[in-house]
């Protein structure tokens, strides 16, 4: 029942954390504050679900905290490969479906196009768009 | 009865009952597609007794029971807390209430398992699922 956070930046500003085992009771914490130590820099969070056997309501928590914080500085946040239980209970629960995407290569596809947005000012990055969160 | 426990009201007891409780399903042979949402119901009724019915209070307990009855599986979680009025819980996938913390633990047990009812005013709640195989 443990849990290891890998965090990987893959290119300047955009991180992948890529949760493997279980995000509950007793685990939570760990992914919140490994995740928290990235933040203030992140222009976008991946999060790469495919090793990720179990999340309970403390854990939906640390992605709806972290989607805030992201979403307060116009930072994007978007999961990939939740393991079919994961998506039942993200399905359940309404889990921001706007951030899934279906690859880590579509992610980096649409957050390229994002964040030449933002820097061309075409793009407020705090206003809602039609992917990511 | 499979298991009935009394437990220190500390959050570490909580996985560790379960790691026991999937030692007992796992001698039951339940498919994986049943042990995931028992295992998720527990874990949250388990932690909203300690955290929201004890309010983290050490000196409390929570007790938990585990039945099969045929082909149901009957848990039973009951702290020792002042209850409440489950009627008043918000619906956590609301967009008003996506960003509140409270109640998505109830919300979640409630679409997990078949039947769900809490008893002694909000103190004790008690979650049935039937199972493929028993």
């Amino acid at each position: 029942m443990s849990l290891q956070v890998k965090i990987e930046e893959r290119e300047p500003g955009v991180y992948v954390v890529s949760p493997d085992g279980e995000v509950n009771t007793d685990t939570y914490l760990e992914l919140e504050n490994k995740v928290k130590g990235i933040l203030g820099k992140a222009q976008a969070l991946i999060f790469e679900l495919k090793d990720m056997t179990y999340i309970s309501s403390l854990g939906l928590s640390v992605f709806f905290r972290v989607k805030a914080a992201l979403s307060e500085k116009g930072a994007k946040f978007l999961w990939v490969h939740p393991q079919p239980q994961i998506q039942k209970v993200f399905d359940v629960m309404k889990v921001l479906p706007d951030a899934m995407v279906a690859s880590l290569e579509e992610a980096d596809e649409y957050l390229d196009s994002f964040l030449d947005g933002v820097q061309r000012g075409e793009i407020d990055p705090k206003t809602p768009h039609d992917q990511g969160a | 009865m499979l298991l009935e426990r009394r437990l220190p009201n500390r959050l570490e007891h909580v996985n560790a009952f379960i790691k026991e409780a999937l030692d007992h399903f796992g001698r039951l042979s339940l498919p994986q597609e049943d042990v995931f949402p028992i295992k998720l119901a527990l874990e949250e009724a388990l932690t909203n007794a300690m955290r929201h019915g004890n309010r983290l209070d050490p000196g409390l307990f929570v007790d938990v029971s585990v039945v099969l009855e045929g082909q149901r599986l009957v848990m039973k979680v009951k702290d020792e807390g002042a209850g409440f009025d489950f009627s008043k819980i918000p619906d956590p996938t609301q967009q008003d209430n996506k960003e509140k913390p409270n109640g998505r633990g109830v919300f979640l047990i409630k679409q997990l398992m078949n039947e769900v009812e809490f008893f002694d005013g909000g103190r004790g709640i008690k979650m049935i699922k039937f199972l493929e195989c028993a």
